[in-house]
């Protein structure tokens, strides 16, 4: 997902639509550090996982049924 | 009798040259001694805890003998539930209103009673096995090596109270290294079970693909007897295994002959973060096996880089959900290190999590095949021995431990050697799925080999003679 093309809108949205009462402070040390955290998680996408499945599997059987 | 490990109490208690009564009563002196200034405990059971110790010397006189724990002072990380103490996760989010851990027992607490153990308290956490509450409302943990220098997280107080004979054992809680690193800082030994060995019902969440409850100690083979007494499957809760449970100490002293043992070199021994005196300490760990008569082979673990934006972005998503009921409405009373941590949950999006999974599929399935050629693996625990207490909270980067959490696999951090800085060393021993007990095996070999895990802080007697007149931890009666 690439970064998107305005970062201080992207985390004010983002921590808006949460709910979160961040400070100014709070807000700008967020989108200091959003470039490098979109970064890391673009690193995932990779073409080896093109095709995976997720790691987490479900099951049907409810927990207290599989006893 | 503060450094009995116990097995050696155990014995003792048996052989009826201690009491129970007297190795509680000794463990809470020792508190009384040092947590003023080392914060290891939210809450100190006296009372319950003397009464427990009353009933495992009861029961050993009646020839009732419930196991090795029967009277042995044990603490527990205070994410974990039990009934007769408040669970806060070191939060004034649950402080006020810990209603949904409030009034039962964890799983794993259930166990250590069966098993006669003493509770002594719960332990102080980086708040929410997170980041840092605010100081003025908990206690901050100090690491007995040095003052100055952080006690590793998120399982402090465990990990400190191991480290000054306070108690002889507890539990903790891991999802990225949060049994392994303060086991690390503390020079103790600590065990990450695979998932799912131990059950988590009844402890407050981190991440629900990655957390594990397991075992602090002095020792690899402490670490078994507890591990003893907690694994197995739980109907209450979807992830614990069905698999066999071990006799964990039964053949710990087959020694490591012929054992395979991989060396990860790309990523854990070749980051450009990783010091060189902890890089020593852990192949110093692989000669100590070598010597014992293990085969030393050097593997690579694939995609072992990417593990800790697998660990980051699962956890911060699981987190995020967690924490809505609460975030928005009591923003200010968690403290500002960890509201800061789980908001950054909400800057992923859905696909970000889910790509997350499909890559750890990858690197479940290529770790598989490396464990078809070893038996353990040997690595380095964190990659800097020397952050600060000024330093914790930071998000945690690359480090030797969440790999393990990612893939599931048990992890056995014990002591290697001393930094020229005075501060512990440790090293990692990885195995795969469900093999605990070759993982304490090894690491048992390594302990029968040195001496590394009985040192104590030479701080301990310093801090003894200056708590006098300090303040008191609160009782069990006193809500912090």
């Amino acid at each position: 997902m690439p970064e998107p093309r305005d970062v201080r809108a992207f985390v004010r949205a983002a921590v808006e639509a949460a709910g979160l009462p961040v400070s100014e402070e709070e807000y700008e040390e967020i989108v200091v550090n959003y470039p490098a955290l979109r970064a890391d998680a673009d690193r995932l996408y990779i073409e080896a996982a093109r095709y995976e499945t997720p790691a987490q599997i479900f099951s049907p059987v409810s927990p207290t049924d599989r006893n | 009798m503060h450094y009995y490990s116990i097995a050696a109490a155990a014995a003792d208690l048996r052989a009826k040259k201690i009491t129970s009564v007297e190795l509680t009563e000794m463990a809470l002196g020792r508190i009384r001694q040092l947590d003023d200034t080392l914060g290891a405990f939210i809450v100190v059971n006296t009372d319950l805890a003397l009464a427990m110790a009353r009933r495992a010397d009861e029961d050993f006189a009646a020839g009732i003998d419930h196991g090795p724990l029967q009277g042995i002072p044990l603490s527990l990380k205070d994410n974990i539930a039990t009934e007769d103490a408040p669970t806060t996760a070191n939060s004034r989010v649950l402080g006020s209103n810990s209603e949904g851990y409030d009034g039962y027992d964890a799983a794993v607490t259930e166990r250590l009673r069966a098993a006669g153990a003493v509770l002594v308290g719960k332990n102080v956490l980086m708040e929410f096995a997170t980041g840092k509450s605010d100081p003025e409302s908990f206690p901050d943990p100090l690491n007995p090596w040095g003052l100055s220098y952080s006690p590793g997280g998120s399982s402090s107080g465990t990990g400190i109270a191991i480290a000054t004979g306070m108690v002889l054992g507890g539990l903790g809680t891991d999802t990225g290294g949060s049994i392994r690193h303060p086991s690390a800082k503390n020079g103790i030994t600590g065990l990450k079970p695979t998932y799912g060995r131990v059950p988590n019902w009844g402890s407050v969440p981190v991440s629900y693909s990655q957390d594990s409850i397991g075992p602090m100690s002095r020792s690899a083979f402490d670490c078994g007897l507890i591990l003893n007494s907690i694994a197995g499957s739980d109907p209450r809760e979807n992830a614990t295994a069905d698999a066999p449970v071990d006799d964990y100490t039964d053949g710990i002293d087959a020694g490591v002959k012929g054992l395979r043992v991989g060396v990860p070199t790309e990523y854990f021994y070749d980051h450009p973060e990783l010091e060189l005196e902890v890089k020593n300490a852990a192949l110093g760990v692989v000669e100590v096996l070598r010597n014992l008569g293990a085969e030393v082979v050097e593997i690579n673990l694939p995609m072992a880089e990417l593990s800790h934006i697998i660990y980051w972005i699962t956890t911060a998503g699981d987190k995020a959900a967690y924490h809505s009921p609460d975030l928005a409405g009591k923003w200010q009373q968690y403290g500002q290190v960890t509201r800061r941590k789980i908001a950054l949950g909400t800057l992923y999006s859905a696909a970000d999590y889910i790509q997350a999974q499909r890559v750890r599929s990858l690197f479940c399935r290529d770790a598989a095949k490396v464990m078809e050629r070893v038996d353990i693996l040997v690595t380095p625990v964190t990659f800097s021995n020397s952050m600060l207490k000024a330093e914790e909270g930071s998000p945690l980067g690359a480090n030797g431990t969440s790999a393990f959490n990612v893939l599931g696999y048990p992890a056995l951090v014990l002591p290697s050697g001393f930094a020229s800085n005075g501060m512990p060393l440790s090293s990692q021993i990885v195995g795969a799925p469900f093999a605990e007990a070759t993982v304490l095996r090894a690491g048992h070999a390594v302990q029968q080999a040195t001496d590394w895990h009985i040192k104590i802080p030479p701080i301990v007697q310093e801090v003894s003679d200056r708590s006098v007149g300090g303040r008191g931890t609160a009782t069990a009666e006193e809500r912090v």
